[in-house]
């Protein structure tokens, strides 16, 4: 952090000083939010880590612990290739940054101190609802939480008018075309190619010994899976360097648009790695065992699936949810198969999940916002939001503990226990 | 409207490539191992009652090894998609050949 002695830009202005007496208070938010965001960082790798590997952990192509370690590394080598520029990542669906990624030169003033608290208050609305849905096992996109929690803050602190619903109308833009819009599609259309994909491949495998191709099918299960982690790497984890990156220029510590400063760039890709690599079980569970019985053909189709759609649409300018392609593509991957059965009771909680993730973490994001605003919208508020996330997060961990999903029960039996369970092939 | 139609055209896009790369690529692995079992015979096919266990047949194998690469070459590629976007590059299909190029 030596950009932080240095301070730049017309809106770094030295003044109030406070409790912390050499330190401005501005700096103390900055930290703040920083921390803040590697932690949003860390949920998101955790929370999606059941993308990439819940279907090569369901079909024993891999051990759980093997399959979180080759997904991390694999998100750390992704984070580092997206050395694309990820400083607009709040123009899609908020006004407050300009086009070419600085931010808006009423929000800086002071310090940068009002645009601070937005993306602090933002940063906990889309931690809560990540925690919340990693507590029932539920996949929810965490990209749509973050853009969630930052919209509602950005209501409560701007009004209605901060928020770019529908761009200028000459292309797809703001929250219903970029965020709305895919979220609807991308499922079905992950769902049908995952569906042709399984129907095929069971028929050219037809009178082929189950024993020989499960185990021919499960090396491209785990290319595919590792495929899905590195797209995920380079998607998610710049996401949070843009946020970071924003608050930097906004507290006048960065000043260019062009460029991210490396050790934002390292410590977002160390913090979804390490997120990853913890493994959120509970959703790799739902997603791996609850929504069907996954088998090796299907986890195949549905990860390739996953990385096509994802990869396709990104080329199109579409940040999808890896979280929606993924759960629509596990479906599809069911439906293609002859016979075998979809949960869809445990697909309608995902849908309803996915439903109120945005205005849900958007309510957490707007009340954060005030409660900061309450006490003065300056380091006082700042501290108390990031207290108030810890005692919440805390509180759900210790709930979490009760009944806890770890590496040695991810896989067992959805429903009740039954014995005819297919038993790993000796690999 | 219009917006909608550009939106629609895209969703189709989507749809296309994916089908053709999302199912493509795992139809043409399974019609690798299909002919791998061929290739290895013995009980690898399971075989009908009163039949042989069917011999080994060496063009399997090629042929299993054919699309092994082809599925290869194709996630070689989307690999270098992805680090070729990060690094402000596009892959270019224009010679045939995949060629990187700068970014329009």
């Amino acid at each position: 952090m030596n950009s932080a002695r240095t301070p730049a830009g017309p809106g770094y202005r030295p003044g109030g000083r406070d409790i912390l007496g050499a330190v401005d208070s501005a700096t103390v938010i900055l930290v703040l939010v920083v921390v803040v965001a590697l932690s949003f960082d860390f949920t998101n790798g955790f929370h999606d880590t059941a993308n990439a590997m819940a279907t090569s952990i369901a079909t024993y192509a891999l051990r759980p612990r093997m399959a979180v370690a080759l997904s991390g590394v694999l998100n750390l080598i992704g984070a580092f290739l997206s050395v694309q520029v990820a400083l607009t990542v709040t123009n899609a669906v908020l006004h407050i940054q300009n086009p070419d990624g600085t931010p808006r030169g009423d929000l800086v003033s002071g310090g940068g101190t009002a645009l601070l608290i937005i993306v602090l208050a933002g940063l906990t609305g889309a931690i809560v609802w990540n925690l919340l849905t990693w507590l029932l096992g539920l996949p929810s996109s965490s990209s749509h939480a973050l853009f969630g929690g930052l919209i509602g803050a950005t209501i409560a602190g701007l009004g209605w008018g901060g928020v770019n619903w529908v761009g200028s109308g000459d292309k797809p833009d703001g929250v219903v075309g970029k965020v709305i819009i895919p979220a609807i599609a991308s499922p079905v259309v992950a769902g049908i190619v995952a569906a042709a994909g399984t129907w095929l491949v069971y028929r050219t495998i037809v009178g082929v010994a189950t024993r020989y191709t499960d185990q021919g099918f499960r090396w491209g299960q785990i290319g595919s899976a590792s495929l899905v982690s590195l797209a995920h790497g380079t998607n998610d984890a710049q996401k949070t360097m843009g946020v970071i990156t924003l608050a930097l220029i906004g507290s006048g510590h960065w000043t260019s648009t062009t460029s991210i400063p490396f050790w934002v760039k390292l410590v977002c890709a160390l913090a979804i790695s390490l997120g990853t690599f913890f493994g959120g079980w509970r959703i790799i569970r739902t997603l791996g065992k609850g929504l069907i019985d996954i088998a090796p053909p299907q986890g195949l189709t549905a990860e390739t699936s996953s990385a096509a759609v994802t990869l396709v649409s990104s080329h199109l300018g579409y940040a999808l949810s890896t979280t929606q392609v993924t759960t629509g593509s596990v479906l599809g991957a069911g439906v293609g198969r002859p016979g075998a059965t979809v949960r869809w009771r445990v697909a309608g909680r995902m849908v309803a999940a996915w439903l109120i993730t945005i205005p849900a973490s958007a309510v957490v994001g707007a009340v954060m916002w005030y409660i900061a605003h309450a006490l003065g919208g300056g380091l006082l508020g700042a501290v108390v939001v990031t207290l108030i996330l810890i005692g919440v997060s805390a509180a759900i961990y210790v709930r979490s503990r009760r009944a806890p999903v770890h590496a040695s029960n991810v896989n067992d039996d959805w429903d009740a226990p039954a014995p005819t369970e297919q038993r790993p092939v000796a690999a | 409207m219009h917006v909608f139609g550009t939106e629609l055209k895209s969703i189709g896009q989507i749809l296309l490539v994916g089908l053709i790369l999302g199912a493509g690529l795992p139809l043409v692995f399974s019609a690798g191992i299909r002919a791998m079992a061929w290739g290895t015979g013995g009980d690898t096919e399971a075989s009908g009652a009163g039949q042989a266990a069917a011999r080994p047949h060496p063009m399997g194998r090629v042929l299993a090894v054919m699309c092994f690469v082809v599925v290869l070459a194709v996630v070689a590629l989307g690999i270098t998609f992805i680090v070729a976007s990060g690094f402000g590059k596009a892959l270019s299909f224009q010679h045939v050949v995949p060629t990187l190029v700068d970014k329009a």
